[in-house]
């Protein structure tokens, strides 16, 4: 008895909420310096960049690269048993499984994209750094693009909030009803002000 | 082991057939069961209210004794003392061991067994798992008999439809012929001794509150073949049943044992005002609401149709719990009242149920002695199937009791016999596949049937005749009218069409089999009926004058037979004769040696 | 005389295990009360469609008709629901009624559930009892506890619960959150608890408890109002800590 589906199961549940949780909270985090201008985003990416190279590419090698492939090739795996059916049986929880799973696809594609154009691309192979000017004249050059990040952005945290709520369920925290309809609320609303949060950095960008 | 390998098939997953195998599978036998569906789905769990023992956890000072001559009264005393004597002394055992299996008995506060009243006796001696103590016993068992499947020694034949019997040239039942109901291939197998647990016949009465799957087919089936039937007239009709089209659906006694009250508006004959009248405690002031099934039945009856204080057309009187507290209502009969507002769409808790009296059991059946052998060796039947333990009417929450019991009894008894040598030779090869062929003919033949008649139209019409004639009041005149109109029914049988010629899940080909059967089965419940010239338990008959008419007493009340001790305490024992396709009645003794008979009276309370 | 009121009915029907799907209509008299069981027993009376074609009349499991026996599972204008308590009042016409997809079909509404029975076999569902012989009492019981199981154990295997999860099917191998609740059932009774570390075990191996991706249509459609989700989130705690004891203890 080795159960090596039940430890894959629960280390893919774990990755998401810390990996998956902690990426997107950076990204908004440092993404949302945008708003207080160019030297606010340009300084909070300089930060990053105190942290000595060599360490900084262990790091998103190990605690994200690794653990997010590992999250969508076993993700993969699980949104292929399920037979998605909200339409038929259009329960909130079942629109929330399906979009999670529809999430996910969409995520994979964008996140390939994502990363091999700015981290790969962009800042490993042409060496161009990450800067406000930069992803400002990505941004507004064109819309599609904006769009396109907008929409990952929030598929992203959508995957990741509602990730909050089935971990609740799938740990045995959030046990009767009441409570996990108490957990999927309170973490819909952390999608909502994170996908605002989003907006208006994005928006951002266009206006200033 | 010096035990040779013997096998066993149990036909019925109900209470009676698992609880059989296990004893089987645990005395070392090995076991084929055959069921009409999966045997977590037999028409068992459809018991609601209880399932009597005596446990005397109230104070009451409850005994053996008082459990053994309730039921002795209760059945009018037609059933044999001793095999009851037996019964009501395992009762105890079977509740410690269903409750070890994990029955979630509903429990008092401190974690006991809690007990509820239930009718026709005095003390709380039904425990109860809510309202759904049928399902949660038949689990229990059902539970067990996979641990089995697992362990190995038992093969479920699931969605397989027993045609018939099998006998060897001595005449020994060593086999039987059975038909898978999806692929329809008919096959022979061969045992060394045959259970039969195949419930009761509720559906020769057409809407009545038994599963579809409890047609008596296979009783008539093996009564063709020579087994006697006992005491087929005497069918339980429950007072308190929701008519539906489809069927009547069960509100079990339990709403009257946790104090459920019947009543009808009436006009106070001395006050003239508008009144409820409550008038079974009205009639029967000792047992009131918790008189016996059959005087329960009889009373609704004579309140709707002759006094015409029904509520309406149609029919119905209100059994009423609006009076007791949501939450013990909850408590105590939680699923039944769920039943209710599925199929009323109205809340028993709030407002008076409307129910009437329907076919609900049979007391007779196969006839089968203490150990549970019928007349043809090799075949046994235990359960609803059989005629044992009730008499002419059965107390409420004994049938769990009785079916469980007998399937204790007919599994080591059938361990034994298969061991015991007496059975003569096996089965040959020739003698299997003539009986298959023979089966296969059958079929193949309804399969072709083109005539002008629909079969379940005229399942239809032979109950609405069944509940005309043999249902609460009998009257030789109808019976005989019965009669006739059944062999009409037979006669129009040979002209039925079927629209599915197929061979592959024709259900419409197996009922048509099935209800050749049925009619069969209905002219055994009418003859034996019109046969017993007196009134006992569940079989009233009324006194018509020479000219065939109902005779009255002066105050317009009908006048019904007595009980006839003197000739008719005895079984009847029917048999079929090939040549007419008759039932042939006679009459067996029984035991009655423990009580002595007397006077049935629930107006007054119970004297010994 | 006012014309009979009729209900029209869409059914989905296949003639074997291997033919292709088609559907037929057929048009059944009106009455109050009436249910679906009920009116495919009007069916077999006279199975004529609405075009006026006699045809094999409609094949479907059924036996109890009071919600307690689980047979008639089908899928009733999209829901898997028990046909028996499905009365025509309550749905919106035409009434469209299809097998139960996720299990194998055998004919028209006719499904093998045969599956739900192997699970339970392998969750171990039943106490390990010694014999049905007499022994010695049951252990007394928390009243509460024993409500809890009471409540489980209405479970009918009807398959709703199976239908109605995205997550069972041929695409996955998830036992369902019926036979995965079961398991919870026996681990409550105080004998059965003694096998409780190895149901446990086996809801860890693939297709157990795993599987199950909280979609929580089950208890939004189990006909017996079983809080199965509640009992899943449990059953989490339980064999989360289960692996600690495999881990740590072993």
């Amino acid at each position: 008895m080795i159960h090596s589906t039940f430890y894959l199961r629960r280390l893919h549940s774990l990755v998401g909420l810390v990996v998956l949780g902690g990426v997107i909270f950076e990204h908004v985090f440092t993404n949302s310096m945008a708003l207080g201008g160019p030297e606010a985003l340009n300084g909070a990416l300089a930060m990053m960049e105190l942290i000595p190279h060599p360490i900084f590419l262990a790091i998103e090698v190990c605690c994200i690269a690794v653990p997010l492939l590992f999250h969508a090739i076993y993700g993969i795996y699980i949104a292929l048993q399920a037979n998605n059916n909200p339409g038929r049986l259009g329960y909130i929880r079942n629109w929330q499984f399906a979009l999670q799973r529809w999430t996910a696809w969409f995520l994979v594609v964008f996140l390939i994209w994502h990363i091999f154009y700015l981290r790969i691309f962009t800042k490993g192979i042409m060496g161009t750094p990450i800067s406000y000017e930069l992803l400002q004249s990505y941004f507004t050059g064109s819309p599609l693009v904006a769009a396109i990040y907008v929409l990952g952005m929030f598929a992203a945290i959508f995957h990741f909030c509602n990730g909050i709520t089935t971990f609740c369920m799938t740990w045995g925290i959030a046990k009767g009803p009441r409570v996990q309809n108490v957990v999927s609320v309170l973490s819909m609303c952390l999608c909502a002000a994170l996908c605002l949060v989003t907006l208006t950095f994005m928006g951002s960008y266009f206006v200033m | 082991m010096a035990n040779k390998e013997v096998k066993v098939i149990v036909v019925g997953g109900g209470l009676a057939g698992l609880m059989a195998t296990l004893k089987i599978l645990e005395g070392g036998g090995k076991v084929d069961l055959f069921s009409y569906c999966p045997v977590k789905r037999s028409h068992s769990l459809c018991a609601q209210g209880g399932i009597n023992a005596c446990m005397d956890l109230k104070g009451e000072h409850d005994s053996i004794y008082e459990h053994f001559d309730d039921t002795v009264y209760g059945g009018d005393f037609l059933a044999d003392q001793l095999a009851v004597k037996g019964m009501v002394e395992t009762a105890p055992k079977i509740i410690k061991m269903f409750d070890r299996m994990g029955v979630p008995f509903t429990r008092n506060p401190e974690g006991a067994l809690d007990m509820r009243n239930f009718g026709g006796q005095k003390n709380k001696r039904t425990l109860f798992a809510g309202s759904t103590t049928g399902q949660q016993l038949l689990y229990a068992l059902d539970e067990q008999v996979r641990r089995w499947e697992v362990k190995g020694g038992v093969k479920k034949y699931e969605f397989w439809e027993f045609i018939k019997v099998i006998k060897n040239k001595d005449g020994v039942v060593r086999g039987i012929v059975a038909q898978n109901m999806n692929s329809n291939e008919i096959v022979s197998f061969p045992a060394d001794v045959v259970i039969l647990a195949t419930g009761g016949p509720g559906q020769v009465f057409g809407r009545c509150t038994a599963s579809t799957i409890c047609n008596g087919s296979a009783v008539t089936s093996v009564y063709k073949d020579g087994a006697h039937l006992a005491n087929p007239e005497f069918i339980q009709i429950h007072p308190t049943a929701i008519p539906g089209s489809d069927k009547n659906r069960l509100m079990s006694e339990a709403c009257r044992g946790e104090g459920g009250r019947v009543w009808v508006w009436r006009e106070n004959p001395e006050t003239h005002e508008k009144e409820r009248w409550y008038f079974l405690e009205d009639m029967y002031p000792a047992y009131g609401n918790l008189v016996p099934r059959d005087v329960a039945s009889r009373a609704i009856y004579k309140v709707c149709v002759h006094m015409g204080l029904g509520m309406h057309e149609p029919n119905r009187v209100y059994l009423d719990l609006s009076h007791i507290p949501k939450d013990y209502l909850e408590r105590k009969l939680g699923g039944i009242l769920e039943m209710y507002e599925d199929f009323v769409g109205k809340s028993p808790a709030e407002v008076p149920m409307e129910i009437f009296p329907s076919v609900h059991y049979s007391m007779g059946g196969i006839w089968v002695d203490r150990k549970h052998h019928t007349n043809i060796p090799g075949l046994m039947a235990a359960g609803e199937c059989d005629y044992q333990y009730h008499g002419a009417n059965r107390l409420g929450a004994n049938s769990l009791l009785s079916a469980t019991y007998s399937g204790i009894v007919a599994g080591p008894e059938a361990l034994r016999l298969a061991r015991s040598g007496e059975l003569g030779e096996p089965l040959t090869d020739a003698e299997m596949e003539a009986a298959r062929q023979e089966c296969v003919k059958e079929f193949d033949a309804i399969r072709n049937m083109n005539g002008p008649e629909n079969a379940h139209k005229l399942h239809h019409e032979m109950g609405e005749i069944m509940y005309k004639y043999v249902s609460i009041e009998r009257d030789n005149i109808g019976l005989d009218q019965c009669l006739k109109e059944l062999k009409g029914i037979l006669k129009r049988w040979d002209n039925i069409g079927v629209t599915d010629h197929g061979n592959w899940a024709n259900q419409e080909a197996m009922f048509v089999r099935q209800l050749r059967n049925m009619i069969l089965y209905a002219m055994v419940v009418t003859k034996g009926a019109r046969c017993r010239d007196e009134s006992r338990g569940a079989h009233a008959k009324i006194v018509l004058d020479e000219s065939g008419n109902r005779v009255t007493t002066p105050d317009g009340e009908l006048v019904f037979m007595g009980r006839d001790d003197e000739h008719f305490m005895q079984t009847t024992i029917v048999d079929y004769d090939p040549k007419t396709e008759e039932p042939q009645v006679s009459y067996m003794e029984f035991d009655h040696s423990l009580i002595k008979p007397r006077a049935r009276n629930y107006a007054v309370a119970k004297k010994e | 005389m006012a014309e009979q009121k009729k209900v029209r009915l869409v059914i989905e029907r296949q003639d074997g295990p291997e033919a292709q799907p088609y559907t037929q209509e057929f048009d059944v008299d009106y009455r109050p009360g009436l249910n679906i069981v009920a009116a495919l027993m009007e069916i077999q009376k006279n199975p004529v469609t609405v075009d006026g074609k006699r045809v094999p009349p409609v094949v479907w499991e059924c036996n109890c008709l009071e919600k307690v026996c689980g047979a008639c599972m089908m899928v009733i204008n999209g829901k898997p629901r028990q046909a028996c308590c499905s009365l025509v009042d309550n749905l919106t016409q035409p009434i469209r009624i299809a097998p139960a997809r996720t299990f194998p079909v055998i004919r028209d509404l006719l499904i093998d559930r045969s599956v739900m029975f192997e699970s339970l076999k392998k969750i171990q569902g039943w106490v390990n009892v010694d014999g049905s012989w007499e022994s010695t009492d049951a252990p007394r019981q928390n009243p509460y506890t024993a409500a809890t199981a009471y409540e489980i154990s209405h479970c009918m295997t009807c398959g709703c619960c199976l239908e109605a999860c995205p997550n069972v099917g041929p695409q996955s191998d998830f036992i369902g959150p019926a036979p995965t609740v079961q398991a919870y059932l026996f681990n409550l009774h105080p004998l059965g608890a003694y096998d409780a570390p190895k149901r446990l075990n086996a809801l860890m191996e693939k297709g157990g408890i795993t599987s199950c991706g909280n979609s929580q249509n089950c208890v939004e459609v189990c006909p017996k109002n079983i809080k199965l989700t509640t009992y899943l989130a449990q059953l989490n705690r339980d064999v989360n800590k289960q692996a600690l004891r495999n881990i740590f203890n072993e």
